[in-house]
């Protein structure tokens, strides 16, 4: 069962005085439970690729349906919410908020969802932090922690919805090979506990053995997967 | 979760946030500071310096024209009708001020004694507010209700100067009683005042009664009458109007027995007045069978009914003696006057009447007034004292209506014309209209000093006319209050806004973050708004404690004010400061209102950054 749905997928936005055309026609589908890596060189269109399918960018033209929605033709609010409940995000520069210490980091999506009791959510994001090796850190703030640390709290926190989708833009990107190798080693395994749909943006050939498909972008088009 | 994140981001930038922290906690110190200092001043003005010098509400009476004596004839009458027009809780007191020629040791000086009644029971709060506004050293306002000492007075320290005296030395004062006769009396000075402020320069203070006794005031008159009114901002102007109307005054006459040779007749005196419009109008209304109508408009001019002419009689140059009962003496009322001529008597001008020049009639009128509603009921008053309507009796005080608007005014009541002559007749008091300000009210006195009223005056001010030039310095603070709000408006304006941008610039991949995680735009506007309103809450209540002890210390500072008109400012030397718990609310609601409106724009652009533009961002 497909969980994303691209057709005909156009992203242009200005740069300047000039249009950049960053996804020019792509048609994809991506089924649940994948471990899917986009790859591709810088400024080919993955980055804009992932930011439509995770709601927080519009495409100019085509269709994307996530979950089945049809997120194209949904409000600000609308897409807010699905991201909430629907989909994860792990960021290359790991974004974890700075005032919050690693548990609060965790609880903080399920703290917006509104719809769980305190002690759920607690027992839900030590549980989380407990897979990704964190429980030592748990009361850490982000600044203390080392980058591979950091992008486990990011994992963490993009696993704590519970969400169908997660988007890692890059997530290796500032980490050393190890690291990185352990980052999509946690990655993958949490695809086969929690059987979410992983979705990585890289460059990096060497991370593609991680991945169960691949899919090559080059100037806004996919050239292979 | 909105405010847990906010206070954890107030914390993050510590250096700006103190920064602007300060600059609203000072703004706020300023803004309580000063209107505290504006409240003290306007508790001075209002509680302390105006009552004592002009009362919240004054009525204000002269008789006798260019004697200004402060005088009315009938005080149980006067109070009666204000305590009607008055709060339960308001204080009525007579006050007064005498001009005199003082002589001390070697030196004199003139000086005006100003009549204080200290003789009501005054609560402790009251006393210790007698002690602050009258700085006596070593003693008390109040020890002029001693009666150790013949008349004591207490005096300003720049006339006890000027007239060479210290305490218990006597002083000797040249002064006009209400009689006009001039009189000297002896004071013995128990106190000098220290205060040197622009009211207390010039004067001594002395009690009520004895002044009273000096100027010959009889045990039923009163003099000027000062009110403390609840709450004078709101209801001074108000509680005057009320009074004034209250204050409006019947026809003045005298109902007696007229008696010649061995003849008598129950007669009405009315007085008309001497003013040019009046006089033609009684010149062009009266037809007069025997005498010359110049000689009875002159000031001792008098006529007579033909009526009561023909039955006793009477003729002009006869001397006729009038007589009739007194309201307090048991003495009857009695005076000769030369009859000057003989009007043809009709239903309107009554037949047993006799017209008098006010200037003849009232200085008989005030020294013995007639019960004049005991004689309403006793005898039938000629129509021109009834024909009027009660309505337009309200505006009899707007006097010397040129004729014609009389006649106008006359005739709109269905009246001959014989009856608009009514204008020209005196009434039991002058009733001077209110005015809104000490410029209008000069302008009154002037105009009322060229009508060369006769009648006793009756002039009813608030202390917005009694006091104008003090209650500007109020309006001087608040405008200087308003620029400090206007001043604090911008620097928290500029303050935030800059502070908002510079963290919105610097969050604003955190705020990509957050949208991007799940969070609504209406939260990302409510973390900035309940941040910043945070700040300036608890910048203002460090401002707020900042500026009590700020003001705290101010007020142990004594300043030694000396020939200073600004000394009004302090109590007791001291700088006075009123903060009330509304007024510090006021402040400080007003400061987070500014600053919830000023940081409401950069909120809601942080709110609106597109989520993919705000991660794409880099520092």
């Amino acid at each position: 069962m497909n969980i994303i749905e691209i057709k005909g997928l156009k992203k242009d936005y200005p740069l300047g005085k000039t249009t950049v055309n960053a996804v020019r026609g792509v048609d994809l589908n991506i089924e649940e439970g994948e471990f899917i890596s986009i790859i591709g060189p810088s400024g080919s269109g993955k980055t804009t690729l992932l930011n439509v399918i995770g709601c927080i960018d519009t495409a100019t033209e085509g269709s994307v349906k996530v979950g089945g929605a049809e997120i194209t033709i949904m409000n600000d609010r609308a897409l807010t919410d699905l991201r909430l409940h629907k989909i994860g995000f792990i960021f290359q520069t790991f974004n974890l908020i700075p005032v919050l210490d690693v548990i609060e980091n965790v609880e903080f999506p399920l703290l917006l969802m509104k719809k769980h009791t305190k002690s759920e959510i607690r027992k839900r994001a030590l549980k989380l932090i407990e897979e990704v090796g964190l429980k030592e850190h748990a009361t850490h703030r982000p600044a203390e922690l080392s980058g591979g640390q950091r992008q486990r709290v990011a994992i963490a926190r993009a696993l704590v919805t519970n969400p169908d989708i997660v988007l890692a833009d890059e997530p290796t990107a500032n980490l050393d090979s190890v690291t990185g190798a352990q980052i999509l080693e946690l990655m993958r395994e949490m695809n086969k506990i929690e059987n979410t749909t992983f979705i990585f943006s890289t460059h990096d050939e060497h991370v593609l053995k991680y991945a169960n498909r691949v899919v090559k972008i080059k100037d806004g088009f996919i050239m292979e997967g | 979760m909105l405010l847990n994140l906010s206070l954890r981001n107030l914390f993050r930038q510590k250096r700006r946030n103190l920064m602007l922290g300060i600059a609203i906690g000072l703004g706020v110190t300023i803004l309580i500071m000063a209107s505290s200092f504006s409240r003290g001043i306007e508790d001075i003005m209002f509680n302390k310096i105006v009552t004592y010098v002009a009362g919240h509400v004054s009525v204000n009476m002269n008789e006798g024209l260019g004697k200004r004596v402060p005088v009315f004839r009938d005080k149980e009458r006067l109070f009666s009708i204000i305590k009607k027009n008055v709060e339960q809780d308001a204080e009525i007191d007579e006050s007064f001020g005498v001009f005199t020629r003082a002589i001390g040791n070697g030196k004199a000086d003139n000086m005006i004694l100003v009549a204080i009644d200290t003789s009501k029971r005054y609560t402790e709060e009251r006393k210790k507010e007698v002690r602050e506004s009258f700085n006596v050293i070593g003693g008390s306002l109040l020890d002029i209700g001693t009666s150790a000492v013949a008349n004591a007075v207490i005096l300003s320290r720049d006339r006890a100067e000027s007239l060479n005296v210290k305490k218990n030395d006597v002083i000797s004062i040249r002064f006009r009683n209400v009689f006009g006769q001039n009189q000297s009396e002896r004071l013995t000075v128990v106190g000098v005042l220290q205060n040197d402020n622009i009211f207390m320069q010039g004067v001594m203070f002395c009690e009520l009664k004895n002044v009273k006794a000096m100027m010959g005031y009889r045990p039923y008159e009163c003099a000027n009458i000062h009110i403390k009114i609840k709450d004078p901002k709101e209801n001074a102007v108000r509680v005057a109007d009320k009074i004034h109307s209250a204050l409006t005054p019947g026809p003045a006459f005298i109902a007696g027995k007229l008696s010649y040779l061995s003849s008598e007749s129950e007669v009405v005196v009315i007085p008309f007045r001497g003013d040019d419009d009046s006089i033609r109008l009684i010149g062009s209304s009266f037809e007069l069978l025997d005498g010359k109508m110049d000689d009875v408009l002159l000031r001792d001019g008098v006529m007579i009914s033909s009526n009561i002419a023909d039955k006793l009689g009477v003729k002009p140059s006869s001397e006729v003696l009038i007589s009739y009962n007194a309201k307090f003496e048991k003495e009857r009322g009695s005076f000769k006057v030369q009859i000057k001529g003989v009007f043809k008597s009709d239903v309107y001008k009554g037949d047993n009447t006799i017209y008098m020049h006010e200037a003849l009639f009232y200085p008989k009128f005030y020294d013995r007034i007639p019960d004049l509603d005991k004689e309403r009921a006793r005898v039938s008053l000629p129509e021109v004292l009834l024909s009027l309507p009660e309505s337009t009796n309200k505006d009899r005080s707007n006097t010397f209506l040129p004729e014609d608007l009389n006649k106008k005014r006359a005739s709109a009541l269905g009246l001959t014309d014989q009856a608009y002559f009514k204008s020209a007749l005196g009434n039991e008091w002058e009733l001077l209209d209110r005015t809104r300000n000490t410029d209008e009210m000069r302008k009154k006195y002037a105009a009322q000093a060229r009508k060369k009223i006769r009648a006793t005056t009756m002039d009813v001010n608030s202390m917005y006319e009694s006091a104008s030039d003090v209650l500007k310095l109020e309006s001087v603070l608040n405008i200087i209050t308003l620029w400090a709000v206007l001043i604090l408006f911008f620097i928290i304006l500029i303050g935030v806004v800059n502070t908002l941008r510079m963290t919105i610039k610097e969050r604003t991949r955190e705020i990509g973050t957050i949208r991007a995680i799940g969070m609504q735009k209406r939260d990302v506007w409510g973390i900035f708004m309940i941040e910043t309103s945070l700040l300036s809450l608890f910048a203002s209540f460090a401002g707020t404690l900042f500026a009590f002890v700020l003001m705290w210390l101010l007020t142990l500072i004594r300043f030694n004010v000396t020939d200073n008109p600004l000394g009004i400012l302090l109590v007791s030397n001291h700088l006075y400061f009123l903060p009330t718990f509304g007024s510090v609310l006021l402040n400080i609601t007003l400061i987070l209102v500014i600053t919830v409106i000023t940081a409401y724009f950069p909120a809601r652009r942080a709110a609106n950054l597109s989520s993919a533009e705000a991660l794409r961002h880099y520092e």
